[in-house]
């Protein structure tokens, strides 16, 4: 196996599972993440050598299937006449995931969605997510302030507790 | 809608966090089926037509090596994915459509012939029998057809506490006018197969029991 080859395996390997929880979060599919993190790995893969010398590659990573699903739901919206509705939206069965939150995370704003994803699911601090996103720090404060706002009103009274 | 506005800001935060991260989250796909999509990526690009990576899987069905050919229709990308039981048709944002079979439920040929029409993909699919016709048109099954993604499982895997499932990724855009793709399957527990070609639509099929030489899934 080449070092490049051996290099990539390695972020392969540690890092499916945050960056698939982060796109989880924003597609509120397992299936439908799986599909858009396993797309976006080949895209890393082929253009490792730029990617490998970014700042917070699994940054990019999940900014490459949360792109690759957005235009993904555009085409569904406006080939389909449910736009608007949550029924068309596919959702695993069974999935564990919790539907309020969820659907809140759904319908933030892009930007706030993805800000959520790189701070929550990778630990990202600010100015990395600034850097990334090619924002202002500030910026990104803003973003966040407004989707925690947003989101706030959707935990349930038992994750609230747990959360407080 | 609820009253939590006594919660800091990374109170909310943790509680995201924490719906996400109880969930189990599927395994990751085998390497080689990352780097053959990168491959597959870089040859759309290209133009190209070289011969599918063999590192997809070991098991890619014996195919039809060859030239062009114009390609067929698009993959409908606004067909809903289907979800069954015993199968499940999912076009991806680059249009590559993953067909999901599980082992462990009866397969209806028919069900998963009219999902993937739905997906822009013409195919037969047989059970019990492996169809194919005299002229084998191109291009290479391999570069239609290649097991791989997430839910990837050598067929059978007998013991495995798992499903026994396969999951094979189609890119329906590959497949010239007047082409199918055809998928035999035997469901047999101590028998299982699958095999791909590529036929001429409404040319006269031939079908045996076994699939022809070559490689294919089997147990």
């Amino acid at each position: 196996m080449s070092h490049e080859k051996t290099e990539f395996a390695e972020f392969f390997q540690t890092s499916w599972e945050p960056c698939l929880r982060a796109v989880v979060a924003s597609t509120g599919s397992v299936q439908l993440a799986e599909d858009q993190v396993a797309e976006a790995f080949a895209r890393a893969w082929l253009s490792w050598r730029k990617v490998r010398r970014h700042p917070a590659p699994r940054a990019w990573v999940v900014r490459t299937a949360l792109n690759a699903g957005a235009s993904w739901w555009r085409r569904r919206i406006r080939e389909l006449p449910l736009a608007g509705h949550d029924a068309a939206a596919p959702r695993d069965v069974d999935d564990g995931l919790d539907a309020a939150l969820l659907t809140a995370l759904r319908h933030l704003p892009d930007r706030q969605r993805e800000v959520i994803a790189l701070r929550v699911f990778l630990d990202l601090d600010i100015d990395t997510i600034a850097g990334h996103l090619g924002i202002a720090p500030g910026t990104v404060r803003v973003h966040l302030s407004r989707a925690v706002t947003a989101l706030r009103h959707e935990l349930s009274p038992s994750q609230a507790m747990e959360a407080g | 809608m609820n009253d939590n506005s006594e919660l800091t800001d990374s109170a909310v935060l943790s509680a995201v966090r924490h719906s996400i991260s109880g969930l189990p989250m599927p395994a990751a796909p085998r390497l080689e089926a990352i780097t053959a999509r990168g491959r597959a990526h870089r040859r759309r690009r290209l133009g190209g037509l070289s011969i599918a990576g063999a590192g997809a899987c070991a098991a890619l069905v014996a195919g039809l090596a060859g030239g062009g050919g114009s390609a067929g229709p698009a993959p409908r990308h606004h067909a809903a994915p289907v979800h069954l039981a015993a199968f499940s048709v999912v076009t991806g944002p680059d249009g590559a459509t993953t067909l999901t079979l599980n082992w462990g439920q009866v397969i209806n040929p028919n069900a998963v012939r009219q999902a993937l029409a739905d997906h822009g993909i013409p195919a037969l699919v047989t059970a019990g029998e492996f169809c194919r016709t005299a002229d084998q048109p191109p291009p290479g099954v391999g570069e239609v057809a290649v097991f791989a993604g997430p839910h990837f499982l050598p067929i059978g895997s007998p013991n495995s506490g798992r499903p026994a499932g396969t999951a094979v990724v189609i890119y329906g855009s590959k497949i010239p006018r007047g082409v199918e793709l055809s998928i035999g399957y035997r469901q047999d527990p101590r028998n299982r197969e699958i095999s791909f070609s590529l036929i001429q639509a409404g040319a006269p099929l031939t079908c045996t029991s076994i699939p022809d030489s070559g490689p294919h899934g089997n147990d």
